[in-house]
């Protein structure tokens, strides 16, 4: 451009800002992304969101008695953590259990996005953290796991998990009992929402912390002036695994006692999520396109800069693993490293756990990209998150979880009436709708889909999933459906309710009878001449009172002690090492990176 | 090369050899939902262009299967993708396939036959289909010659339905099956006794319908011990006619896995009938019967559909008795395929080849389902 003969060079109007973008906006992002979705209650039609609700009404009716009668003949709900649906089961009673659900998932998202921002600003510099923050609302794991997912106990408990880790940073670096205390709370409320976020979140989140903490407090000419010795660090990091290893082995003391008396020894069950994603793209897709988004354009930078600069190594190479395994069946390093957990565990969640481990580096470089490109970098930057956002958010209608959408409330109110509700029932064809029946009906089933807590050998044996999605697991699936079939007497089996008529030859074969129809006769009702009534079955597994009484105490005592810990002042605040160290060493890798 | 650099190039190469051995060798999982195929497979020999063929099939690809044959322009995709899974609903419709086994039988350069066995599973139980397969060299490529069984068609014709049939009259709609003011038909129990086998001990027998009306029928062994303690009790399941017209009489066998017959002091059989709504229609008839000796057992024949309409799955019912007229055994098999009007289709019963001497005579009993069929 040329003014008055001379030649002027086009600058920006506007210098780059050098401060972090508020919590309050990025709070304000969250809401205004997923609080439309859930006030539509998007998430019911996701695989599990019905099963949490499901384990919640259980928990409204029968807060101190974990033994739930209605799936597998009789379940204990101890085998699996209970934070979240005891939060949902709470709310419930203001504003019932869908709404409930709906709530705690907001709450969160929230907490993912506080702290993302928390954990982010141990690696990396305050502006970066909230870019790192504000990118964790779009980040297409989470999007992927609360809408098509519903994994609710991953999604609840990693956030506490992200905001326990500073704490845990504080402790060991600097020795603050507060944040001792707090970090301890926070990451006992974790395992009390999800046991397995906190496994191997110690891995992949809390190694990688105390590794900053080694390489920050070696020196003594670090910018916060203070070293860490050794044995400080050893007695501090033994320290910490042993009270909060104490605390949650007493807050989910039931479920202990379960998982040993009880071992998951059944048959493992396919999952998709093992699947090569290069031989099978469907699942690639499914698993690695959707949840990392335009996150994938990241993984050179992240891969140069986790390598470049030291102090991000312990991050990398916690994100690289996560990585590996979230692959699944791609690489043959999720077996190698999980053994026969390969063959329990589903690896979305570890790509969930990739993704988070990713985002300071995504907050990093979306300041270097808008401190160099400025307006067309936020430009990019927004549609690239609004793409990934909106694709594993669209991802729950273009590959639901239950294709055809249908009521359950005439089935429920069929077994609800005339002492139908004496006998047990089986669904065939209902997906997860099951969850959604057995929230409306007083009958009982032989079927669920919380295959952990399952005791009856005839599913135990067959490596199967739930009972109405059979055929879908070949031969296995129709092998566990024929064994429970043949002992209806035994478990007082009377009804089979049917809406995928594959089955309808072998129950005319096995004597089964159509007695009668609902919904236009798109599901039929089979039933077994002399079958006894269902009696309460006398397992085992059942937790005697005292357990019922802790399980109903601690888990959710917990979370309340998180939020009572939060409010105690932190003490003199000290500037968190990356504040300072951060901005001169990534300034000059920067440099020579963007160059 | 710094230390970062070195992490850097470290870690992405490693991530591509692991991404590289995952994919040309896949884990078990990872096969299986590929289809068991891997990169490593092309059609360079008769053996794999016929597993490779087993794989799509398997994965329900029956355009590239359909590509792959030698001999497609004998035949449209749609009738190779009914030769398979049936032209009219039947068991095959209902099945998947699970798994299959590939046998070289004879080979010259250029031109083989190769056996496929194809493990069906399907809602009543695995079976199996035996194809052998002729595959030609065709460049540096093998392609199948698929040996398509054409469709069959049924003259038009005329047949006149003049069969019996029961109707029941419930009390409304709301009347539960099996929960019934009448009496129930009179049933017995004319021979019964436990066998041991390897699996475990096996209750079987026959059971008549002594009444004039129709019966839904099921029987209940329970094996008690020498103290007369209870050691297992099991049902019928599918090895048993459960609809039986006046005076009919069906087999019936109920396994015990894991019991021991030397543990059992009796047996208590529970009969159990219902009056049900029957029809003697659709009749098949059975031609060409015959037990074969050992080895390789058998009881064969041909099921001959003679009503009106089709039959989607027929359920044949083998009773084998010794020279005094006991039950010796009691076996099974579902046809695979639907009976059409007048148009035989082939049964083949497996008979334990220890039992089969002891065999002299049977008796065949056929279930039937179709689909909106009469209950």
């Amino acid at each position: 451009m040329q003014l008055g003969g001379k030649t002027v060079k086009r600058t920006e109007s506007v210098a780059p800002s050098e401060r972090p973008i508020a919590m309050g906006l990025i709070v304000l992002a969250a809401l205004a992304i997923h609080l439309p979705l859930l006030l539509m209650k998007l998430p019911l039609k996701s695989y599990d969101a019905n099963f949490h609700i499901f384990f919640a009404s259980h928990y409204v009716h029968h807060w101190f008695n974990p033994w739930n009668a209605k799936w597998y003949a009789g379940f204990s709900q101890a085998t699996y953590p209970p934070l979240p649906q005891q939060w949902i089961a709470v709310i419930s009673r203001l504003v019932g259990l869908d709404m409930a659900y709906m709530a705690v998932q907001l709450a969160a998202i929230l907490l993912l996005a506080l702290g993302v921002y928390r954990f982010s600003k141990l690696w990396v510099n305050p502006r970066a953290a909230s870019f790192a923050a504000l990118a964790s609302v779009f980040l297409g794991s989470e999007s992927f796991l609360v809408y098509s997912a519903g994994q609710l106990a991953t999604t609840s408990a990693a956030p506490i998990y992200l905001n326990a880790l500073p704490y845990l940073f504080e402790w060991v670096r600097y020795g603050k009992w507060r944040a001792f205390l707090k970090a301890s709370v926070l990451f006992t409320a974790a395992a009390a929402a999800h046991h397995a976020t906190l496994l191997f979140g110690s891995f992949f989140f809390a190694l990688p912390v105390l590794a900053l903490v080694l390489l920050d407090g070696r020196d003594g000419d670090r910018p916060d002036g203070e070293r860490t010795p050794v044995p400080a660090f050893v007695l501090r990091t033994v320290a910490i695994v042993a009270i909060v290893g104490a605390a949650i082995a007493i807050v989910l003391l039931p479920f202990w006692i379960a998982l040993i008396h009880y071992p998951v020894t059944q048959t493992p069950i396919p999952h998709p999520s093992r699947a090569n994603y290069i031989l099978s793209p469907q699942w690639g897709l499914n698993y690695f396109i959707v949840p990392y988004g335009a996150l994938i354009l990241a993984l050179p930078f992240i891969a140069i800069r986790g390598s470049m600069v030291a102090r991000l190594r312990p991050l990398l190479l916690g994100f690289w693993v996560a990585f590996l395994i979230g692959l699944g069946g791609t690489t043959p390093v999720a077996h190698l490293l999980l053994g026969r957990a390969f063959e329990v565990l589903t690896m979305e969640r570890f790509s969930y756990w990739a993704t988070l481990l990713a985002l300071p580096f995504v907050g990093l470089l979306a300041a270097e990209l808008i401190d160099r490109f400025r307006m067309r970098a936020v430009f990019a930057l927004i549609v690239a998150a609004a793409f990934t956002c909106a694709l594993a958010v669209a991802w729950s209608t273009f590959r639901p979880a239950d294709a055809s959408n249908f009521k359950v409330d005439s089935v429920a109110s069929w077994l609800n009436r005339d002492g139908h509700d004496n006998y047990r029932y089986v669904t065939l064809g209902f997906g997860n709708k099951i969850a959604r029946l057995a929230v409306l009906t007083d009958a009982s089933s032989v079927d669920g889909e919380w295959n952990s807590g399952r005791m009856l050998p005839e599913l135990t044996r067959y490596g199967a999933g739930a009972l109405t999605s059979s055929k879908y697991f070949g031969e296995p699936g129709l092998d566990a459906l024929r064994a429970i079939l043949r002992h209806a007497d035994r478990y007082g089996l009377k009804w089979v309710i049917v809406r995928d008529h594959y089955y309808d030859p072998l129950l005319k074969f096995a004597g089964w009878r159509q007695v009668d129809d609902l919904e236009d006769r798109t599901i039929t009702i089979w039933s077994k001449d002399g079958v006894p009534p269902a009696m309460p079955v006398n397992a085992p597994q059942i937790p005697p009172h005292w357990q019922g009484i802790l399980w109903g105490i601690l888990p959710f005592g917990s979370s309340i002690l998180a939020l009572l810990a939060i409010f105690i002042p932190d003490g003199k605040r000290r500037d968190r090492p990356a504040d300072h160290f951060l901005d001169a060493h990534e300034n000059l890798v920067s440099g020579s990176v963007a160059s | 090369m710094n230390k970062g650099r070195l992490l850097a190039a470290f870690i992405s190469v490693a991530t591509v050899v692991f991404i590289a051995i995952g994919t040309l060798w896949p884990g078990p999982s990872a096969a299986a939902y590929a289809g068991g195929k891997s990169l490593l497979r092309p059609s360079s020999t008769p053996t794999a262009a016929v597993e490779n063929l087993g794989d799509e099939i398997r994965l329900l690809a029956w355009e590239k299967a359909y590509s792959r044959l030698g001999n497609k322009a004998q035949f449209t995709e749609q009738e190779f993708e009914h030769d398979l899974t049936g032209y009219y609903l039947s068991l095959r419709t209902y099945a998947t396939l699970e798994s299959f086994d590939v046998r070289p039988l004879h080979a010259s350069n250029n031109e083989a036959e190769v056996q496929i066995r194809l493990h069906w599973s399907s809602v009543v139980g695995a079976f199996v289909n035996t194809r052998n397969l002729r595959v030609v060299k065709n460049g540096d490529r093998w392609n199948v010659d698929w040996p398509l069984v054409k469709k069959p068609m049924v003259p038009p014709q005329v047949i006149a339905v003049n069969y019996l049939r029961w109707d029941v009259i419930y009390r409304g709609p709301g009347d539960d099956w099996g929960v019934q003011d009448v009496e129930a038909p009179h049933v017995r129990i004319v021979d019964m006794h436990p066998v041991q086998r390897a699996e475990g001990v096996v209750v079987l027998g026959e059971l008549l319908n002594e009444d004039v009306v129709p019966a839904y029928v099921s029987v209940r062994a329970t094996l008690l011990s020498k103290d007369g303690s209870q050691i297992a009790s099991e049902g019928s399941f599918d090895k048993i006619s459960h609809i039986l017209l006046p005076k009919q009489i069906t087999p019936f066998l109920i396994n015990f896995p894991n019991a021991t017959l030397s543990e059992v002091g009796s047996v208590r059989m529970e009969p159990l009938s219902a009056l049900v709504s029957a029809s003697a229609d659709p009749v098949i008839e059975i031609e060409n019967q015959r037990l074969n000796p050992a080895p390789d057992a058998s009881l064969t024949g041909q099921l001959v559909n003679q009503s009106g309409q089709i039959v989607n799955i027929a359920h044949v019912l083998g009773t084998f008795y010794d020279k005094t007229g006991q039950v010796v055994w009691v076996a099974d098999q579902y046809t695979d395929s639907a009976l059409l009007p007048q148009s035989p289709v082939p049964f083949d019963v497996h008979i334990p080849e220890d039992l089969a001497r002891k065999i002299s005579s049977e008796r065949t009993v056929i279930a039937t389902y179709s689909v909106g069929g009469f209950q």
